[in-house]
């Protein structure tokens, strides 16, 4: 009953939803682009959810994550995320995990995930996680916001990454001016493409990065090409 | 021509495409003089959409795409 608007899709139907509850899906951050990314796929019925996330609520993240209220403030996020989760679908797993990403754990972390969803704050851990998938050959959805301004692409061993374009390098001034409704536009963007990936669709954003100006209302496509000199594809094979 | 697109707050105050003469631009860094956008201020720069240099040439029917740091989570 719960999924049967989604069963009548041509893209789903009964078997595209049976996939998606046999998927595991990992998301990294509970945050602004969390809140509406684990939203959209509790709600479409994903089997299990990982939620990784060190932090604890505090009172200026809840202009964009919804996911948390002002009686979570000093809670932690993965907490007070699957209490709210569960009470959109209490029929999926959620499993929370409060630690910071090392080289130590993420492998650990992520390894039973279908898809990685990466909804952090910092390129740090961006790098990390994004090396990890590689190495690992789960398929990341990788996305970042700021202001009016967001952007969303899909990494592979095939496709370009974010060190492929120079990302370690960036430096982002903290903290990031956000505006609730960009991190809801990118994050429900992330979920979507993330079930695109799950049941095995056409025009996912591997090798394309999809740019959302809030400002003038516009999204444009641009196609990336992985770099020769890539350290973080370094002597993968492509599957 | 040379295709120039920019994006996020490269936009503001600026068009969001341009289309420059290849015969006043060799390199990617003339291109960012041109439109007056500090080099530290540039993110990622992608020549056909490829991670580029300052100092990479380029040439008539490029299209270079240029990025601010949006990294926000």
């Amino acid at each position: 009953m719960r999924y049967e608007r989604q069963r009548m899709m041509k893209e789903i139907g009964d078997k595209g939803q049976e996939k998606l509850t046999q998927s595991t899906v990992a998301v990294v951050g509970c945050g602004g682009l969390g809140s509406p990314a684990l939203t959209y796929l509790a709600c479409a019925g994903i089997g299990k959810l990982i939620l990784i996330d060190c932090d604890e609520v505090s009172e200026t993240n809840l202009n964009r994550q919804f996911l948390h209220g002002m009686k979570d403030v000093g809670r932690p996020k993965v907490v007070s995320a699957k209490e709210r989760l569960l009470e959109m679908n209490g029929e999926i797993e959620i499993l929370g995990i409060q630690e910071k990403l090392t080289e130590e754990n993420v492998e650990k972390f992520i390894e039973d995930a279908d898809v990685v969803v990466d909804c952090v704050d910092n390129i740090e851990t961006r790098i990390l996680l994004g090396r990890a998938c590689l190495r690992k050959d789960i398929p990341l959805v990788e996305a970042g916001v700021q202001g009016f301004y967001g952007w969303i692409m899909s990494v592979g061993r095939e496709f370009a990454c974010l060190e492929c374009m120079g990302f370690e390098n960036i430096v982002i001034t903290r903290p990031v001016p956000i505006i609730g409704t960009t991190a809801g536009v990118i994050g429900t963007l992330q979920a979507n493409e993330c079930i695109k990936i799950l049941l095995g669709m056409e025009g996912t954003l591997f090798g394309t990065m999809l740019q959302y100006d809030g400002i003038s209302g516009s999204m444009d496509r641009i196609e990336l090409q992985k770099s020769d000199f890539c350290k973080a594809h370094e002597g993968l094979t492509e599957s | 021509m040379i295709e120039v697109r920019l994006f996020a707050t490269f936009r503001e105050g600026r068009e969001k495409i341009l289309y420059l003469d290849p015969n006043q631009f060799k390199i990617a860094g003339e291109v960012l003089d041109h439109l007056d956008i500090p080099y530290e201020q540039v993110a990622i720069y992608l020549i056909n959409g490829r991670h580029s240099k300052f100092s990479d040439d380029i040439k008539d029917g490029d299209i270079l795409a240029i990025f601010p740091p949006v990294g926000g989570g």
